[in-house]
């Protein structure tokens, strides 16, 4: 890159503000910024699995799960679950591809999908703790557990709220082919929460 | 229904009601043509105690859930404060963080080198 180019562009900024120019080098400063934040969260979850291992590994074998008395985790439900947000993923993929071709009304329909689909898992898992028979006060599984799922949950919510805000403005018509920075970086953010949760179900459901 | 049912369905409530103040909110705007672009340059956020104050507010709030008795779901001389300091923070950071962005928008700030 010459110093004119630079000059031209300072911080990476295009004339067309929120706008993607596919096949071009560089790439918008919101999208930097979702990268950056998924990686901070990446050493966030990263934490949380070392603290979840940790426990695991000083308990002895056999010792380790929910308390006497409790249910014991629901697979069952617990797959579906992970089918849903697995599902999520792709139609997310699906608006984000929609709106690369320009197409608004299938970006409006498949962010519709995804977000009841995330609204789905949500109360799936609201009724998955309701069900379990123990809480985050029994024992070091029962902290471990809730932790682990409850702060998913949570970045669930989070990429909930922001599907929420593009579909109210992609139904305002705010997004266009060039101009639909905000689709990509929350769809950045949703396949993050979903690659989070098969290692989060992988690890409380299978690895046990 | 158990205690524990009740709050989980009340969490439930609680979710898709923010959701729905957050979509109300949200289509409030105009359309794309409207819709204010940020100013080109680059703006960083102003120095400020409420990310510290914040971290505070959740600890206290942490501690709460922690050190509590064994009848209680969380100790209120810890949790309450932690709540309340949370809540006001974060009312707090969105004010500043809206002016921030009018200050932006009414070029306020330092024009980036061309």
């Amino acid at each position: 890159m010459t110093a004119e180019t630079i000059q031209a562009h300072p911080a990476g900024e295009h004339d067309d503000h929120e706008a993607i120019d596919h096949g071009q080098t560089g790439m918008p400063t919101a999208l930097l910024g979702m990268l950056l934040f998924i990686a901070s969260e990446v050493m966030f979850f990263g934490g949380l699995f070392a603290t979840y291992f940790n426990a695991r590994a000083s308990v002895p074998a056999g010792a380790w799960g929910p308390p006497e008395g409790a249910h014991e985790l629901d697979i069952a439900l617990a797959g579906v679950l992970t089918a849903i947000l697995l599902a999520s993923s792709f139609t997310m993929q699906f608006g984000v591809w929609a709106i690369r071709r320009g197409d608004t009304g299938k970006l409006r329909m498949w962010t519709g999908i995804t977000l009841v689909l995330g609204v789905l898992f949500l109360m799936g898992q609201l009724y998955d703790y309701s069900q379990l028979g123990f809480g985050v006060a029994d024992g070091v599984f029962g902290t471990t557990f809730y932790t682990l799922t409850g702060f998913h949950g949570a970045h669930v919510f989070g990429g909930a709220v922001g599907l929420t805000i593009i579909l109210a403005r992609a139904m305002r018509g705010q997004f266009s082919r060039r101009n639909h920075v905000a689709v990509e970086a929350v769809s950045m953010y949703w396949h993050f929460v979903d690659v989070v949760w098969i290692a989060v179900f992988s690890t409380i459901y299978f690895l046990r | 229904m158990t205690d524990t049912a009740i709050g989980f369905a009340l969490l439930g409530i609680v979710i898709l009601v923010v959701l729905g103040v957050v979509f109300a909110i949200a289509s409030r705007g105009g359309s794309g043509a409207s819709r204010p672009a940020p100013p080109r340059g680059v703006h960083l956020p102003s120095p400020s105690f409420l990310p510290a104050v914040m971290s505070a507010a959740i600890a206290l709030l942490g501690a709460g859930l922690a050190f509590r008795a064994e009848d209680q779901l969380a100790n209120p001389w810890l949790a309450i404060p932690g709540l309340l300091l949370f809540a006001i923070t974060a009312v707090a950071w969105v004010r500043a963080a809206n002016r921030e962005w009018r200050d932006v928008e009414h070029g306020s700030h330092d024009e980036p080198a061309h």
